[in-house]
């Protein structure tokens, strides 16, 4: 007995410090995988502060002279850059709204109607139509948009916003398969429809939900290239488009340093709104990710 | 006789239940249903037709009908068969690097460490930076002269100037999706590692298996239909990569990347939308199709064999 209540101590110890080297390990290899996958941002932010030819000097700067924030400046002048940017939220914000509703219509409808004829099926097509290449839609989808003269205009946005998106669909028929039946049973015992059961009741209960698909929506076309580029024209583009190209010196060569500026300041509203709501975004991701 | 009066109603009301049902049912999926039809059934249908066409954006009045002639010339399209191959390479590179990364990452974040979910911010972050800035990130990372890339690797081997997107094309766009999608994975992986018991793995380590051990014979198969879902999406995704080449390659509407980076939707995108081959870029689309179902059906069928369900699969 006495022999185990000396070497027992020690063995904690000694576990106890194994344990600690690995934690100090892991943070180790946790802080050099952080640094370098952080380096691409770092670099970004830094040659948004530095005049252009601190950017091309060789052998190169890392750290700007003093913070040149003269680029932000011109990054928001030289271009009209609140205009397409407006541009961005017009069109992302009403893409958003309709999407969110008509997509958790569906979800609600098939979640909460057991045993209706063609429910399975139907779901099932909205579960294979995530599996089919966005371009193989889009080519018809482009074809039949300019024959009716939509193409130039916020038209298929506001079409595809109002015929829901299946992984939307998807995300709230996960989310509100949770919502406890008796929440449902007791409204309609009062006398409630089923629309109002949807929008009274299922909607405000669901904010984690609503909010993950807003987010996601949002940032869909806020970061989209290729349907503005195909559909808009140059005037009425979003601003990932006209970012793509637009800083540029009268030669034609990229203004580097000040089209850095324009995207930390691109890119900034959707960071915000990740911190802001980041909780919501990773539960999102989790619900639709993990089970297929 | 009153009995059969009262059971009519009851009846009736019963079936008007059911009914009701029903009418909410397809009213509250009408809008995606209505959509699905008019805005991808029926293009689908269109594009499927035109896919027989030689369809050019213009000649509706004089449209031909060219039967398979557009699949038949695929066998005569050298770059087909190319860019396929080169969307295949980045694909094997992208997937594994893909999920190896984001399970070592949830694996290294699931332990009690201090400020894990700054970490796990930070490497999740760039998944919500638009596809725009991030090529322009790597752009100016990767640049030849004044990149951040080849100062880094000068320290070590001075004057280095690798022309990283001209020679490494392919790696650089390797580099800038795993950078964009390791946190995505990540978060979903993490999400499984909540799934793993962990008086299981404080068992095995109590019965004396090392950390190896517990991961290849515990965790690892108890993550493995969070994998089987991560790897059919990631093949799909990967097999779709189309705005990062183009981007990187310079952004205007004609500009086509250099050969490496010549992947098979950037051949259907030139074919479409600079050639304006609508009849034969449909049918190469088509194609992409069958290549995504059949793979899919692949991993569908070996998922018997490596996926491991907790419940039998007969039970579901």
């Amino acid at each position: 007995m006495s022999a185990e209540a000396l070497t027992r101590p020690v063995a904690g110890a000694r576990l106890g410090i194994r344990l600690w080297t690995r934690e100090v390990v892991t943070l180790a290899v946790l802080l050099l995988a952080t640094l370098v996958f952080s380096l691409p941002t770092i670099w970004l932010v830094l040659t948004s502060f530095k005049p252009e030819t601190e950017y091309a000097s060789y052998p190169i700067r890392v750290l700007p002279s003093a913070l040149h924030s003269e680029n932000y400046v011109l990054a928001v002048t030289i271009f009209p850059y609140l205009k397409f940017f407006m541009n961005s939220v017009i069109l992302a914000g009403s893409f958003t709204i309709l999407t969110v509703i008509t997509s958790a219509a569906a979800g609600f409808g098939f979640s909460r109607h057991a045993g209706v004829p063609g429910r399975h099926a139907l779901f099932a097509l909205v579960l294979a139509t995530m599996m089919v290449p966005g371009l193989v839609t889009l080519v018809p989808q482009f074809m039949l948009f300019s024959y009716l003269g939509l193409t130039n205009s916020y038209w298929p946005w506001i079409l595809w916003g109002l015929s829901a998106s299946p992984f939307h669909i998807f995300l709230f028929r996960q989310f509100f398969a949770s919502i406890p039946k008796d929440l449902e049973d007791a409204a309609e015992v009062d006398g409630c429809g089923k629309l109002r059961i949807f929008w009274q009741i299922f909607m405000p209960n669901s904010l984690p939900a609503v909010a993950a698909s807003a987010i996601f929506c949002f940032t869909w076309v806020w970061g989209d290239w290729l349907y503005p580029k195909l559909f808009l024209s140059d005037q009425i583009t979003t601003l990932s488009v006209r970012l793509a190209t637009s800083y540029v010196d009268p030669i034609g060569n990229p203004l580097y340093t000040v089209t850095m500026a324009a995207v930390v300041l691109y890119v900034l509203p959707m960071v915000i709104v990740f911190f802001l709501a980041q909780k919501y975004i990773i539960q999102g991701v989790v619900t639709t990710g993990l089970k297929g | 006789m009153a009995v059969a009066e009262s059971a009519v109603p009851v009846v009736r009301r019963f079936r008007g239940r059911a009914w009701h049902e029903t009418v909410s049912f397809y009213l509250f999926v009408s809008p995606w249903l209505i959509g699905f039809v008019a805005l991808s059934v029926f293009p689908l249908i269109l594009g499927f037709a035109t896919s027989f066409t030689n369809y050019d954006g213009f000649n509706i009045d004089n449209l031909k009908f060219r039967g398979l002639g557009n699949y038949a010339r695929v066998l005569e399209d050298d770059d087909v068969l190319y860019s396929m191959g080169r969307t295949l390479v980045f694909t094997a590179l992208n997937v594994p690097l893909g999920i190896i990364l984001a399970l070592g990452l949830a694996m290294l974040l699931n332990q009690a460490i201090p400020a894990r979910g700054v970490f796990r911010t930070l490497f999740y972050l760039p998944h919500v930076i638009p596809i725009v800035a991030i090529v322009w990130v790597w752009r100016i990372f990767v640049d030849q002269n004044y990149g951040l890339l080849n100062a880094v690797i000068s320290l070590v081997r001075p004057d280095t100037g690798i022309r990283w997107l001209v020679d490494y094309a392919t790696y650089v766009v390797v580099a800038l999706t795993l950078w964009e999608g390791v946190g995505g994975g990540m978060v979903i992986f993490l999400a499984g590692l909540q799934g793993v018991p962990n008086e299981l793995r404080e068992a095995a380590t109590i019965d004396g298996a090392n950390g190896w051990q517990v991961f290849r014979n515990i965790t690892l198969p108890l993550l493995t239909p969070v994998i089987f879902f991560q790897l059919i999406m990631s093949i799909i995704g990967s097999l779709q990569i189309l705005v990062a080449p183009i981007l990187l390659a310079g952004a205007s509407m004609g500009s086509v990347p250099p050969r490496a980076n010549y992947l098979y939707l950037v051949h259907v995108y030139v074919q479409v939308f600079a050639n304006q081959r609508f009849g034969y870029g449909t049918a190469l689309l088509w194609l992409l199709f069958a290549v995504v179902v059949v793979l899919s059906a692949l991993i569908f069928k070996s998922s018997r064999y490596w996926v491991y369900y907790e419940v039998d699969q007969g039970g579901r």
